[in-house]
């Protein structure tokens, strides 16, 4: 589990949020409406979003802006889902990506 | 830019290093070692290299590694990284869903 | 297929394309600005630090209150911002082609600025895939824009100016940074940045690079080594730590891809891969600008400034602006441009060691090596002198573009000149009231508020501290040096808020008399 900062020394109050639920591999988690999806799996412990295709290693988030595409998961049945731009919403069902495609 | 025969009878053999098994393109999974012998076979510059071995082709589109490939060329072929020739840029600059190419319908923004 | 023309076209939204965006619009340019995120702003929003330069820099504001203005003004001008609009193609002709949402459409702009930014430069080693392993960028948008800790125990990697704000921030989000490591052998970013990081106890090991990240699905430590001349590491000097997370600010890259698709002159330098353009970001095509982090690495400050610019230059090539507005306006851009390119880290000292200050001080190499300065060096700086009674010890030690603090001082006590580089000099003559001003002003948190006996054999030191908790008044806590390590016990005697402090709160302590000149952090006991 990865601590959600309540309130910053600068930025003060974090603004109150919808509470949603979503599943993730199965199993439901709650997060916040709009954040992004990889922001609520840090926030529910989940470091490991997919495991590559050719030497199965984990990954994860690593530049949090779109650009590495390391955090791609599926989405809605989606795979190649950049995590960590795209928002969450109620009901999503995420899966972890095993080279592009859920595991069998 | 080089003559290709000089060349890798200047750089001579590939002799593998400790940290050839380090993964360098971490997209297409590509590592220093596979990029380092395909120097040895000839492949110079970026641009074939990542026809070769598909390094920085993958999702990213070499927005990580590039450097670094450009870097461990420079170092094998004994040049400066300024002088190892960029690749070329070519549009979608970022990955693309085939259907949204495919559906250009040229509607413009209100 | 349509297009749709404009008078000129931005790619980016961070601090250089609005302010070109800006600068056009207010001549009369119908002006439309892209970016690919879902926010505008580009880096401004995840910097929650107070800037330097001076006022027309709008130094000692913080980065995301920038931002804000920004907007602000670009709406106000009728800018047009399109956000979650990926430009995919830019062509010779100014053609455009943009993803918004899950369409393709295409635009032509007379002028196209391309002010697209900067990537992170990465390094790998072994384990650098390991979830955990992170950018100094996402750990910044994790903790300042989604709110969540991007790690319980951090490692940084990288001691220039990314590494040092955001291992600060780390800390200010609640996170530990157990080290901060660069392969190289002096910290590359602005020494002040170093000291607020150095004295919260963090240790620098300059000369150490990473050898590993250990963990099998995700980090659980690291191993830092120290690298030889030849730059592999030395056998022994392995140290482990045990971290959940690895942070690398190992430099940045100029974002150039669309600037050589659309067959403009481009240089490989040692910066990066580059445009060729003039002072005002024309390149080879005519039509097309670049401005800001795309044509070479510098601060969000000065890619406002180049930003503006080129929107001017903008102006005048379609003939809204003649050239002697321009000329004018240059004039201006220029110099503003100019004072934030001076002192020892001016483009032109890049990479350079640069042992003395402008004003024939030795540089301090503990503050380069290890990121403070000493207690036996400290007092050959202007800034630092022993008066009777409260008067601000300026600790800022490097010529850096920054004067907020001479305009903060009602008084008068604090001197920087004509030229903002210059070190601060506290004038003893003048009288310092203790309002704290300084200390709050200062992007750096490098001015501190000492007066000697408050009590028989105990005075105070007051330090600016943005962290929380804040302490109560009368808490009982550890004093800690420059280094970061506990010199004696103390007590909160005064805890300051004012809003014109802006959320830098000052926290005075009594200390011994003989370690006023020593104590410059607070910690809980």
């Amino acid at each position: 589990m990865m601590e959600r900062i309540a309130n910053h020394p600068i930025l003060g109050e974090t603004p109150k949020r919808e509470k949603i639920t979503f599943i993730y591999d199965g199993k439901e988690y709650e997060g916040y409406k709009g954040e992004p999806i990889a922001t609520a799996l840090k926030a529910n412990g989940v470091m490991t979003h997919r495991y590559t295709a050719r030497t199965h290693e984990p990954r994860g988030v690593f530049c949090a802006i779109g650009r590495c595409t390391d955090c791609v998961m599926i989405v809605d049945g989606k795979p190649n889902i950049r995590t960590c731009i795209t928002p969450l919403e109620q009901g999503m069902v995420i899966e972890t990506q095993y080279g592009v495609t859920a595991q069998q | 830019m080089f003559d290709i025969q000089e060349k890798l009878k200047e750089i001579g053999p590939y002799i593998e290093e400790a940290d050839d098994d380090l993964l360098v393109c971490r997209c297409e999974e590509v590592t220093k070692g596979e990029i380092r012998r395909a120097l040895h076979q000839g492949i110079f510059t970026i641009e074939e290299m990542r026809r070769y071995l598909r390094s920085g082709m993958g999702l990213c589109q070499g927005q990580t590694c590039g450097k670094l490939v450009k870097g461990i060329i420079a170092k094998e072929l004994h040049v400066s990284p300024v002088d190892v020739y960029p690749a070329s840029s070519r549009a979608p600059m970022r990955p693309t869903e085939m259907r949204i190419l495919a559906e250009d319908g040229g509607v413009c923004h209100e | 297929m349509k297009i749709e023309r404009y008078d000129m076209i931005v790619v980016g939204a961070g601090p250089a394309g609005l302010s070109a965006a800006i600068e056009a619009a207010k001549q009369g340019l119908k002006t439309i600005v892209f970016d690919e995120n879902e926010r505008p702003g580009g880096q401004l929003f995840k910097q929650i630090h107070k800037f330097f330069g001076s006022k027309e820099h709008k130094a000692k504001v913080r980065g995301f209150k920038i931002g804000e203005e920004l907007l602000e003004e670009a709406h106000r001008y009728g800018v047009e911002v399109i956000l979650n609009a990926t430009v995919i193609g830019l062509y010779p002709q100014k053609e455009v082609t943009v993803k918004i949402g899950e369409e393709l459409r295409h635009y032509k702009g007379d002028a196209v600025l391309v002010a697209t930014g900067a990537s992170e430069n990465m390094v790998n080693f072994e384990g650098w895939t390991l979830p955990g392993v992170i950018g100094a960028g996402a750990a910044q948008t994790m903790m300042n824009l989604h709110h969540i800790k991007p790690g319980k125990k951090v490692l940084m990697l990288g001691s220039g100016n990314v590494g040092l704000v955001v291992s600060f921030q780390l800390m200010q989000a609640g996170c530990e940074v157990v080290a901060l490591a660069d392969a190289a052998p002096r910290v590359g970013g602005y020494g002040v940045h170093a000291a607020k990081v150095a004295r919260c106890g963090v240790p620098f090991y300059l000369s150490h690079t990473i050898v590993k990240a250990e963990g099998t699905d995700h980090v659980t430590g690291v191993v830092i080594g120290q690298v030889g001349a030849d730059w592999n590491i030395i056998p022994g000097t392995e140290k482990h730590f045990d971290v959940d997370t690895i942070c690398l600010a190992v430099g940045l890259s100029p974002m150039a891809q669309l600037l050589k698709q659309a067959e403009v002159q481009m240089a490989d330098t040692k910066g990066g891969y580059v445009p060729v353009c003039t002072k005002d970001g024309a390149t080879s095509v005519p039509g097309i600008y670049a401005a800001g982090d795309v044509s070479g690495i510098e601060e969000a400050s000065s890619a406002m400034i180049e930003g503006r610019m080129s929107g001017a230059a903008i102006a005048c090539y379609l003939g809204y602006m003649s050239e002697g507005e321009k000329n004018a306006r240059m004039k201006e851009l220029e110099a503003q441009l100019d004072t934030l390119r001076q002192g020892m880290f001016a483009p032109k000292n890049r990479g350079k060691l640069v042992e003395k200050t402008d004003e024939g001080i030795a540089v301090s190499m503990n503050l380069l090596e290890n990121g403070f300065v000493a207690d036996d060096e400290i007092e050959r700086y202007p800034g630092v002198t022993h008066q009777k009674g409260i008067h601000p010890v300026i600790e800022c030690t490097q010529n850096i573009p920054c004067n907020p603090c001479q305009d903060a001082c009602p008084k008068g006590c604090i001197r920087i000149g004509k030229n903002i580089t210059s070190l601060p000099a506290v004038e003893g003559k003048k009288e310092c009231v203790g309002c704290g001003m300084c200390v709050a002003s200062c992007s750096g948190q490098a001015i501190f508020l000492v007066k000697e006996d408050v009590e028989p054999g105990f005075g105070e030191v007051t330090l600016p501290y943005e962290f929380l908790p804040v302490p109560e008044v009368g808490e009982r806590g550890l004093a800690l040096g420059r280094d970061g390590r506990e010199v004696c016990s103390c007590e909160v005697t005064k805890v300051s808020k004012a809003p014109a402090f802006d959320y830098t709160n000052l926290l005075t302590i009594k200390v011994p008399n003989e370690m006023l000149m020593t104590a410059r952090f607070y910690k809980k006991a």
